[in-house]
């Protein structure tokens, strides 16, 4: 039998594979398959049986180079989802390897799908690609954020070498109704630019299928903040609206995009905001 | 160059080109009223620095696949590339913005009997790269030479913004519009040598920007 270098044994490839289907009135979580490290628990329904809630697990907990996760789910035609994670992401220091995390979200005519997951912490030195692509047929909606930090900040520790690229993309019927895609190098000068980051670790936006006029002047009133030390702005794209932060912390980041949230869903999936039980433990 | 071909890039660069391009400083309001942007030096590093991110990771890239599409009269990759382009443009007012310039642009073309023009004005897709380049390709003007004079009239455009708005003098414009020069060449062949999986940068706090912006109380500008 071959070696396996050092490196392909100490890597971990993770793959989740979730398909909900609607049933009867209910929403199941009629296909999984997993390999590797990444796990589904068993799905909740806090807001009855049509929408199921559903927490992907990483036990490891943090990711090192040369590690692929790759999470895919599908709603299907009238079924209704939400996912987040019970816990924060998190890109370690590589001595070399690059990380990959490729979540692919595809949604059916008349399904809805919510993506929430709580945020990724990408560690000084990590080298970390970071995709989310959102695929809609039909009529299908969508809400769904990325909290991105930049170095643990909270530890003192800035973003001073290392790059995570992070693209965060809406598509529907195979053309694009938004592109975040950004490349971030540790120590780089979008680090500090005016026109970048502005020297805040934190970066996050929401996304949320739509195209009332009216979405984004609620959402807006709902999100504003005089704090200086963080910004939050709303705007109406072509089917999209996009509510983007920028500050010091995390939990005031899910903290705005939550609220904003709240205001979303009713318009778009006409249920209220039913938050994830595992957000309060 | 021929000459006629100079003639024509220097037709399209024009801040006379009348597609009112001047209403438009792209979130560089919002920036001075914010004071993120309140001198020369604040001026000069917002514009080369944008020049050096979105426009060398975006614009260039991008402008020069929708110039191979209409050279080869590839219909469907011209299409797409717009379409990315758009789904780019972080947000409401600055999508809104290549659609206005876009649309003028062709309705010019048009009427400088520049074939295909048209069907842009009010497709969906259309941007003012997307007509730039038509006309660039029409007009048989070289590609690198397209793209600077791209790049070029975005950075005039800018430049006259911040005069504006700062407010700076017309010698400092000059010496920002100088250090464009000096920039632009290298920036340009970075962009243009970038993969298709590469293509696209947002920045965060000109999306920010650009989106207060769209409802501040005051404003000279468009965007």
């Amino acid at each position: 039998m071959p070696e396996l270098s050092e490196t392909d044994t100490d890597c971990w490839r993770g793959e989740l594979e979730l398909g909900f289907h609607h049933r009867d009135g209910r929403t199941v979580l009629a296909d999984r398959r997993h390999l590797g490290p990444l796990r589904i628990q068993r799905p909740f329904y806090p807001e009855g049986p049509g929408v199921c809630h559903a927490y992907v697990l990483h036990p490891p907990g943090g990711v090192v180079g040369g590690d692929t996760l790759h999470i895919s789910a599908r709603a299907q035609t009238g079924a209704h989802a939400l996912l987040t994670t019970p816990a924060a992401g998190k890109f370690y220091r590589s001595s070399g390897a690059t990380a990959h995390q490729v979540v692919n979200l595809c949604v059916q005519p008349n399904a809805r799908l919510e993506w929430l997951p709580q945020e990724t912490i990408v560690f000084a030195g990590a080298k970390a690609d970071l995709l989310t692509r959102v695929d809609l047929t039909g009529d299908a909606e969508f809400l769904g954020w990325e909290i991105l930090c930049l170095g643990r900040s909270a530890a003192g520790e800035g973003f001073d070498h290392g790059n995570v690229r992070q693209r965060f993309e809406i598509w529907r019927e195979n053309k694009p109704l938004l592109l975040e895609r950004i490349s971030i190098d540790g120590g780089g000068p979008l680090l500090t630019s005016p026109w970048g980051l502005r020297g805040f670790p934190v970066t996050a936006s929401l996304i949320a299928t739509g195209r009332d006029p009216g979405l984004a002047s609620q959402v807006r009133d709902a999100v504003q903040t005089q704090d200086a030390q963080e910004y939050c702005s709303v705007t109406q794209l072509d089917d999209v609206v996009v509510c983007r932060y920028l500050g010091l912390h995390a939990a005031h980041a899910r903290h705005r995009l939550s609220r904003a949230w709240e205001i979303l869903r009713p318009m778009i999936v006409q249920r209220p905001a039913c938050a994830p039980r595992i957000w309060f433990t | 160059m021929t000459n006629q071909t100079t003639l024509r890039l220097m037709q399209l660069v024009s801040p006379a080109l009348p597609v009112g391009a001047y209403a438009y400083s792209q979130g560089l309001e919002t920036a001075v009223e914010r004071g993120w942007v309140s001198d020369e030096a604040d001026a000069r590093d917002w514009i080369l620095g944008l020049m050096d991110h979105s426009l060398c990771h975006l614009d260039v890239p991008v402008f020069a696949r929708i110039y191979r599409g209409f050279a080869a009269d590839d219909k469907a990759a011209v299409l797409a590339w717009s379409e990315l382009l758009r789904a780019c443009r972080e947000t409401a007012e600055l999508q809104a913005e290549d659609h206005h310039l876009g649309a003028a642009l062709a309705r010019l073309l048009d009427e400088l009997d520049v074939p295909g023009a048209s069907t842009w004005v009010d497709h969906p897709a259309r941007s003012f790269a997307t007509l730039f380049a038509m006309a660039a390709v029409h007009w048989q003007i070289p590609l690198a030479d397209a793209v600077s004079g791209y790049v070029w009239a975005w950075a005039e455009n800018q430049v006259a913004a911040a005069i504006k708005l700062v407010p700076l003098g017309q010698t400092a414009g000059q010496r920002i519009l100088s250090d464009v020069t000096v920039e632009l060449p290298e920036m340009m062949e970075r962009g243009l040598e970038l993969e298709d999986s590469a293509i696209g940068a947002i920045a965060p706090a000109l999306a920010m920007a650009s989106a207060l912006h769209e409802v501040q109380y005051s404003r000279l500008f468009r965007s």
